[in-house]
């Protein structure tokens, strides 16, 4: 099977799970088999999913605190994933009409509170 | 109560009674609607007829956290229009306690160049006013000044003033408060307040509130309820809990974030992703200090009794203290839209716009215009700070400088000034988070990221609809709805970060409303409140209008209708109806 390799961000605390000393930062390429999910990369790096809070794929809002349906999402060569710890925050006001992928956009959307809240656990 | 009225003509003062009209509004409502009865929309903002006008918020000066707030109004400089400017400090409690609801500067000394400062303490019975000369501290650096100040009137006095910003008349000078070290740090920054108070010839009033009776407040159980429900909402949420995300890596927090997001103002604007954003985030100023002190160091309240703690103070490798506070937006501004990297430059420039009295996102984003129109190299820490030392000696290229990015775009023959309404962008890029587009386009105040801050809950049960952020007129009133609630919120005199807790926790929302209704003695629903909010950004709108701003005045820049800002590639196309449906129906 052929392997894509991903750009993975990890900031704070994360960062040890890219093995970064400190918890500013950690930049990894990881190699992952073709067909590979987000939940793959999640335990190809030991990172349990629950210590992780926004995340982005590309640019695209993925996940935020308490909300993951990005789990499945198929990752593609040269993806860059950015994953955050719990305590970053992006309020709503500073997130509405910003580009998110469409799992996410559609789980907002079945939301009754709309997706304004910055925490969703 | 009293509106203190400071006649700068011949430095005298009048304690009046507050007008009927007046009595229920406070902050940004205050300032706004005395700036509305009294300031003619088509002065200059320079000249004699304008206005400055200090107001401390409707719960602030009581036990209720994080509610230290003061309003700064006038007609702006930088844009023409209103502006309220806001900033936490000891300064304002201070003043609320002396019951003064609002400070009203008027007037112009004949003498050119001539500096005053106001000594006002309590004489028993009432506010008193002392004017005494200042020309000793202008021209000076603010952070030798500011020990002079206090150790001349004592420990216990708050000061507000300007600096050599203000003194050159800068469309980017802020009006300057004491933090809780005495360090001229807290800014009114936005707007060029500052130098309309260098018109008036006022550099500093010292406010010495010993022996002042505190604020009235009209039913003590309520405001208590409200108060507790507050604290509740603030100690619980994960934003603003004590070491919470705002606690422990300030507003630098979303430096990430935004940056992933692709809405990382870069360069002047050319992209919206820095690649060394993660060396000046928060998550960097954290772990630097934790390194350099050998310890974890939470973040420190800007003024008295707040739960929420956000402001950071970077440290050099000695331990010394490089600057007290690197906030979001100014970490930005002298970052990643000048194409720095190096977070001590950063501090060291935040430090200098503190000693000059300037707006930190407005000096930063002119020298990210300058950069762009190759006065110095984008990444030039060196020349960066230079040009900072050239407003601060107002040379011509600092007077250029000074006139914020507007001017100095115009100076350089540059399209791509990031401007609305003539005043800078902060740190979101309006292309790549298009809802902040909106609010940046059709603020009262210029492109302003705290004009849209928060939202009533009551808005999270609208419900029903089954994506209302896809209908373009949702937008819109989504839009409103932010503006409105956040006019309110300046108005309460609380800090806007309240809003991420009273968002998620209702009852915090519920608390705030109390404590105003307990304070002013009336019963206000949370619906009759933000209508309120509604009312003052109606004002500030009708002032704007008769300063000459129409619809087509809130309108993004055109060079990001036509640049595609990467890595999205996406331009400004929110369409001009949906800016004009903002206010239209308000």
């Amino acid at each position: 099977m052929d392997a894509i390799t991903v750009d993975v961000w990890l900031y704070g605390p994360l960062a040890k799970y890219g093995g970064s000393d400190d918890a500013i930062f950690a930049q990894v390429a990881p190699a992952l088999p073709e067909g590979s999910t987000l939940g793959a990369l999640l335990a190809f790096l030991e990172l349990p999913t629950e210590e992780r809070g926004i995340t982005f794929i590309n640019g695209n809002l993925s996940a935020m605190p308490g909300l993951q349906p990005d789990l499945d999402q198929v990752l593609q060569e040269g993806d860059r994933i950015a994953i955050f710890h719990l305590k970053s925050m992006w309020p709503f006001q500073y997130r509405h009409e910003a580009a998110m992928t469409d799992a996410f956009r559609t789980a907002m959307t079945q939301r009754e509170d709309q997706g304004l809240r910055s925490r969703y656990d | 109560m009293w509106i203190v009225r400071l006649n700068m003509s011949d430095r005298s003062y009048k304690l009046e009674e507050v007008p009927e009209r007046y009595k229920l509004l406070g902050g940004r409502g205050l300032t706004s609607t005395i700036i509305c009865d009294e300031v003619d929309p088509q002065c200059h903002p320079l000249g004699p007829h304008n206005k400055v006008v200090f107001a401390p918020g409707i719960v602030t000066g009581t036990s209720s956290p994080t509610s230290a707030r003061v309003s700064v109004g006038a007609k702006s400089p930088l844009t023409g229009g209103i502006k309220e400017a806001n900033a936490g400090s000891g300064w304002a409690p201070a003043v609320a306690k002396m019951r003064i609801k609002a400070m009203i500067v008027e007037g112009a000394p004949e003498e050119a160049g001539k500096f005053w400062m106001v000594h006002l303490t309590w004489d028993g019975d009432q506010p008193q006013v002392e004017f005494l000369p200042a020309d000793a501290y202008a021209g000076r650096d603010l952070y030798e000044v500011y020990p002079e100040i206090f150790e001349r009137f004592g420990d216990k006095v708050q000061v507000a003033g300007i600096g050599v910003a203000g003194e050159y008349k800068y469309g980017n000078s802020g009006v300057v408060f004491n933090d809780m070290k005495q360090r001229p740090t807290r800014y009114s920054g936005r707007g060029g307040v500052g130098a309309v108070l260098g018109t008036k010839g006022l550099k500093f009033i010292v406010v010495d509130a010993s022996g002042a009776p505190g604020v009235a407040i009209a039913n003590e159980t309520l405001f208590k309820e409200g108060a507790k429900k507050m604290r509740a909402a603030l100690m619980e949420h994960a934003i603003t809990k004590p070491k919470g995300g705002l606690n422990t890596y300030g507003t630098a927090i979303l430096v990430n974030i935004i940056n992933e997001a692709g809405g990382l103002p870069t360069r002047n604007f050319r992209t919206g992703r820095f690649e060394s954003a993660a060396k000046i985030a928060g998550e960097a100023i954290f772990e630097t200090n934790k390194k350099r002190m050998g310890k974890e160091i939470y973040n420190h309240n800007c003024s008295p009794g707040c739960i929420i703690q956000c402001s950071n103070t970077l440290y050099n490798e000695a331990g010394e203290e490089i600057v007290s506070c690197i906030e979001y937006e100014s970490d930005w501004a002298f970052g990643a839209d000048c194409g720095i990297d190096d977070l001590d430059a950063i501090g060291k420039m935040v430090y200098w716009c503190n000693a000059y009295g300037l707006d930190t996102i407005e000096a930063g984003v002119t020298i990210g215009v300058a950069m762009d129109s190759g006065v110095i190299p984008f990444g030039d820490v060196e020349g960066a700070i230079n040009l900072l030392h050239e407003m601060g000696k107002g040379t011509p290229m600092g007077r250029i400088l000074g006139g914020g990015a507007a001017t100095t775009a115009k100076a350089f023959g540059n399209p791509r000034a990031p401007v609305v309404k003539g005043q800078a962008m902060p740190a979101y890029e309006p292309r790549a988070i298009k809802g902040i587009g909106v609010t940046y386009a059709t603020s009262t105040m210029g492109a302003d990221h705290t004009s849209g801050y928060t939202i009533a809950p009551e808005m999270l049960a609208v419900g029903g609809a089954s994506d209302p952020l896809k209908n373009e007129k949702a937008k819109g009133e989504l839009s409103q709805a932010f503006q409105k609630t956040t006019a309110l919120i300046d108005s309460s005199g609380h800090c806007l970060f309240i809003a991420f807790a009273i968002l998620d926790i209702s009852s915090g929302f519920d608390g705030m409303i109390d404590e105003i209704n307990g304070v002013l003695g009336t019963e206000m629903s949370g619906d009759e409140a933000v209508a309120m909010g509604a009312e003052i950004i109606r004002r500030e709108r009708k002032f704007n209008e008769a300063a000459g701003f129409t619809n087509l005045d809130d309108r993004l820049p055109e060079f990001m209708k036509y640049e595609k800002l990467p890595p999205h590639n996406v331009v400004a196309d929110i369409p001009d109806e949906v800016l004009d449906s903002v206010y239209g129906n308000l």
